[in-house]
């Protein structure tokens, strides 16, 4: 009780845009937890929610708290704030959103993925073989961000023998995204570049339509037309930001967590490798790849003593909901035997039967990612065909500057920078 | 028609009523409750279809 009488420390909003708080979050969302559970921050204009019940309500109430920009006597204001353009994640609760969604969110689960494993397995081998006979690794470049780019490209049909050139122009790409600067206009270039390569792909394509998923996006109807070939561009554009880069960094993540965080839990991995999955889910509470997802209110919201306004920018801090400890005891603790986190697959509804709770790394309810089997599979094959095929790990550096995300225009995608360990074979 | 649930099958993955809100929608727990007791028209048995059609846990069926 003594949370809602005492007056609370004060919190200086600039720390939200410092290196300090980029590289660890976790102190100021304790803060924000304990002191602020609802908090205005005037300097960015916006509100935060960060206890884990708070923003598992944001997420379930839909209705109130909308993804896109809530306009009473206008349409949705799409499009204008991306580099890509239009693009679904933009949608907010329109129907139009659904219907994109169900374009391709069947792709990404159930039997289609079944269907996918082999390619994984095959890919993970693959991209293995490149450095096995080095004892050693940069995890980031020459592993992690070299499978999710080559899953996606061979589920577009895209020809294998482009493969390489494809994975260079979307390293190019997230590293414009990420850092900014020279990286960004070399990454410009290289979207360019993977434009004029994939424009014939989409016109042939539409003409003569596969049962892949290039194909199915440009055939796609929406209220009985089809996507201009701008818009499947931008489509694939998120599938490359969101599917790609997101995995590549819940990659270098479990083995950062691994090597550095709870090196005495990385033998355990080792000796049963059906524990990837547990890795993955307590790498998705711990510090997951996205920390913030945007919301804007279309109605007042009373919580705590406060109420947040209509038509506010509110910031759900999964990132901090995840190490509340009203859900999850000693949270601080990275544990991939955690008795009190659901530990199998994710559920949209945030609910499961064993009534433990589920981290918040994916959303929950409408805006639940879509590719989230996709990405839990496609990390759990990668991890342990790696692990499979090496001895004693072990990261080759005493220390490590750790996880940040590099720049908010990155959408704050956490990971290290780079990540060398050496092993036997 | 009706839209049956099997709640042993059942795992609360959530699709049915975030893909077809007019149909379903969560209860407190985290299963859905069927809003539309007797299926009559065209558009409802469609979502009940599709509904059908994605869940995972095949948990959904329809019952003259």
């Amino acid at each position: 009780m003594s949370e809602a009488t005492s007056m609370p420390p004060p919190l200086d909003p600039r720390v939200f845009d410092s290196e300090e708080f980029q590289k660890d979050p976790f102190p100021i969302y304790k803060q924000l937890r304990d002191h602020h559970p609802i908090y205005h921050d005037r300097f960015h204009n916006r509100w935060i929610i960060s206890r884990y019940w708070d923003v598992d309500g944001a997420f379930q109430d839909n209705e109130s708290f909308d993804r896109a920009m809530y306009k009473p006597d206008g349409p949705y204001d799409f499009g204008s704030r991306h580099v890509f353009g239009p693009n679904i994640l933009e949608y907010g609760n329109s129907d139009e959103h659904r219907r994109l969604r169900n374009i391709v969110a069947g792709q990404f689960v159930g039997q289609k993925l079944q269907d996918f494993l082999p390619m994984i397995d095959q890919i993970s081998e693959e991209v293995i073989d490149r450095f096995i006979d080095k004892g050693e690794v940069e995890i980031v470049s020459e592993f992690a961000s070299q499978v999710p780019i080559r899953v996606i490209s061979n589920m577009m049909a895209l020809p294998r023998e482009d493969e390489d050139t494809f994975v260079e122009w979307y390293q190019l790409l997230i590293a414009g995204l990420g850092f900014g600067g020279e990286h960004l206009t070399r990454g410009l270039q290289a979207r360019n570049d993977m434009w004029d390569y994939i424009d014939p792909l989409i016109k042939e394509r539409s003409k003569n339509p596969g049962e892949d998923l290039l194909s199915r996006i440009c055939v796609a109807e929406i209220e009985g037309s089809r996507m201009t070939v701008e818009e499947v561009k931008g489509f694939i554009s998120l599938l490359l930001a969101a599917g790609g880069d997101t995995t590549e960094k819940a990659i270098a993540n479990m083995w950062y967590h691994l090597l550095y965080t709870r090196p005495d839990q990385l033998q355990d991995v080792i000796d049963n490798p059906a524990l990837w999955e547990n890795v993955f889910t307590e790498m998705m509470r711990y510090d997951p790849v996205v920390h913030a997802q945007f919301r804007y209110t279309t109605r007042e919201i009373p919580l705590y003593n406060d109420v947040i306004p209509e038509r506010a920018g509110v910031i759900l801090y999964l990132g901090a909901g995840n190490r509340d400890e009203r859900a999850f005891k000693d949270p601080d603790t990275f544990d991939i035997h955690r008795d009190d986190l659901h530990m199998g697959r994710e559920n949209r509804s945030g609910r499961y039967k064993d009534g433990k709770n589920g981290h918040l790394g994916f959303g929950i309810g409408q805006h639940f990612c879509m590719g989230y089997a996709m990405a839990r599979q496609e990390s759990a094959i990668a991890c342990s065909k790696l692990a499979e095929r090496i001895k004693n790990p072990k990261g080759k550096m005493a220390d490590h500057p750790g996880i940040s995300s590099p720049n908010i225009d990155s959408g704050g995608f956490r990971s290290p920078q780079d990540l060398w360990m050496t092993f036997d074979k | 028609m009706k839209v049956k649930i099997d709640k042993n099958k059942c795992y609360m993955s959530g699709e049915c009523y975030y893909n077809h809100p007019e149909l379903f929608k969560m209860d407190d727990e985290g299963y859905p409750i069927v809003l539309v007791d007797e299926i009559n028209d065209d558009a409802m048995k469609k979502h009940a279809l599709e509904a059908i059609e994605v869940c995972p846990a095949v948990a959904l069926s329809l019952e003259e």
